[in-house]
């Protein structure tokens, strides 16, 4: 559904994309890693639209990007920012509600439709209860699983995350990692989510891309890329490997 | 789910025809008290007392409403395409080139051909809004804070044309221009309120254009973005209709403060909702509130009439402290 060819981006300064190629099918849930500025943000603002690649191409269902309407590119595709905040509070159920923009005429106003997605979007995130709260009375967990919804609501076919997994704490970690997996097993959406928490992103997705200096260094299985010298190799610290519960886990070593 | 939307649908008209309701009373105050005081059978006999009504108070307190209106338009439009709430044509420096453009004006001695001052004073604004907005352009790119910042640098070098201008003034300009600089509705004229009515009908219909992409820079430009809104084409026609309508309150009624800055953060109190809601909220709640501080300047001190200016900001200042501390 996604085929991305021959892209580079730069930014005023520095190349942040050398020549990425890769694609996704329908019904992945995978995981962009890297260290930190090796390009993940940028690979997913060009597939989000956010920013148009300086050579080559993407295509998403057979159409280049540059093919699509912006809206109607926005009703297919769904883009979470690394830090999503609005300038004033609102309700969480009119923030979800705005995810269903790209469906509205210039003068329209959300329908019972709409609210009915935002509200299925809600409950699945598990975050309901929050429809009436406010944003400033939200902790950063809810605030993203809100945020999340509102990508959600527009049922995207493509849903680019940057770091999801970020500032959230253990628990969160773990609640929205195994819901990102079951948005995909649920909805039969393509998630593509930046993270560097490794062991997370490996434990639940398809596919794990790695990023390195702004090219795409491995497309890798979660088992593959649970090797000591893989980590060495594309994340740059000394690490051993533990078998526990049937799985295999990246500690650092100290 | 259901019932919370809907009573909200229905509240939002509610809160409109409220508002509505509350600036018609308040102007019906507006016209009703001055210090000539009109009695029902003066006006049926009187031809002086008509006039006092329909030439002199009629125009002010309707000039009035629409330039509170304006200057909390601007104000929620600039907050929104800067996403910042401290954002206002005044701290952009767009009142500041009006004035600083009037001042000059008047220094050069214009003030004798009618609607020359406030011609200069329109230019400066536009002008002031070009040169904030060019000056915080960067490859096709406006930086929310090189903007405020550019308004910051362009205030002080207004300060210093209008100061300079004053200096070159005999002294019946010097007090003409005051008057000006403090902001006054004291002989506005018919035509100047259809002007004022014509910039905010335009203005208006171009932001409830735009509405639908302009609710949506609330969550940042890049989310906008990915969300097929034209951000770069938003905020160019945001901006110019901002500046314009600021240029045209302050060329008919001299510089208010406050207004911009105080109507938005008011209505977003007691109304937390995208930007299609606040519209005519904050409209109607800035013709409320300069009608009202109108009312205020007239009658508060016999015989005296308070600069309108000074009591939109001796009204701003202690609650824009308390939203301040509220935010903190």
């Amino acid at each position: 559904m996604l085929e991305v060819e021959n892209v580079s981006f730069a930014y005023a300064e520095s190349v942040a994309l050398r020549d990425v190629s890769t694609r996704a099918e329908a019904g992945q849930l995978i995981a962009l890693t890297g260290q930190n500025g090796s390009g993940k943000s940028t690979l997913l603002k060009v597939v989000a639209r956010v920013v148009a690649p300086s050579h080559g191409e993407v295509r998403f269902e057979g159409r280049a990007l540059v093919e699509w309407g912006g809206r109607e590119y926005a009703r297919n595709v769904g883009y979470l920012p690394q830090d999503p905040d609005a300038t004033f509070s609102m309700r969480a159920i009119d923030i979800v509600v705005s995810g269903r923009a790209p469906f509205l005429t210039r003068f329209g106003w959300e329908g019972e439709g709409d609210f009915a997605a935002a509200a299925e979007a809600l409950e699945m995130c598990d975050a309901g209860h929050l429809a009436a709260r406010y944003l400033d009375e939200m902790s950063g967990g809810e605030r993203k699983r809100v945020f999340l919804a509102r990508v959600l609501a527009a049922r995207p076919k493509l849903i680019l995350l940057d770091e999801p997994l970020s500032a959230l704490d253990a628990a969160h970690v773990q609640q929205f990692s195994r819901l990102l997996r079951h948005i995909v097993d649920r909805t039969g959406s393509t998630v593509i989510f930046a993270s560097h928490e490794l062991n997370w992103a490996a434990a639940y997705s398809d596919r794990v891309l790695v990023m390195r200096d702004g090219a795409l260094a491995a497309d890798l299985t979660p088992a593959e890329i649970m090797s000591p010298e893989i980590v060495r190799d594309l994340f740059g610290f000394d690490a051993r490997t533990v078998s526990s519960g049937g799985r295999t886990w990246i500690v650092p070593e100290v | 789910m259901k019932p919370t939307t809907l009573n909200s649908q229905f509240s939002i008209l509610n809160s409109i025809l409220l508002l509505g309701l509350i600036l018609l009373i308040v102007i019906a105050i507006a016209i009703s008290v001055g210090s000539a005081s009109l009695s029902w059978s003066e006006l049926a006999h009187d031809e002086t007392a008509r006039a006092i009504l329909l030439r002199i108070r009629a125009p002010r307190v309707v000039a009035a409403a629409l330039a509170g209106a304006i200057l909390a338009v601007a104000g929620l439009a600039f907050q929104t395409l800067l996403r910042n709430p401290l954002a206002d044509p005044f701290i952009l420096g767009v009142s500041g080139g009006a004035a600083a453009g009037a001042a000059v004006a008047t220094a050069l001695g214009w003030g004798k051909y009618p609607g020359l001052v406030q011609i200069i004073a329109f230019a400066g604004a536009a002008a002031a809004t070009a040169a904030v907005f060019l000056l915080a352009r960067r490859r096709e790119h406006t930086d929310p804070t090189r903007l405020l910042l550019s308004g910051l640098v362009l205030n002080a070098f207004f300060s210093a044309v209008i100061l300079i201008a004053f200096s070159f003034s005999t002294q019946t300009d010097l007090t003409a221009a005051l008057r000006w600089m403090m902001g006054s509705l004291q002989g506005v004229t018919w035509f100047e309120t259809l002007v004022l009515a014509a910039f905010l009908a335009a203005a208006m219909i171009v932001l409830a254009w735009m509405a639908n992409d302009l609710r949506m820079l609330v969550f940042g430009e890049e989310d906008a973005k990915s969300r097929g809104v034209e951000v770069e084409r938003v905020k160019l026609a945001g901006f110019l209709c901002g500046s314009l309508i600021t240029g045209a309150a302050v060329s008919v009624t001299g510089v208010i403060g406050f207004v911009g800055l105080l109507v938005p953060h008011l209505v977003r109190l007691v109304w937390r909702r995208d930007f299609r809601v606040l519209l005519p909220l904050t409209a109607l709640g800035g013709a409320t509130l300069l009608v009202a501080a109108d009312i205020v300047a007239r009658v508060a001190i016999p015989a005296v009439e308070l600069p309108i200016a000074a009591l939109t900001a001796l009204l701003g200042v202690p609650l824009f402290l308390s939203l301040l501390r509220r935010d903190a």
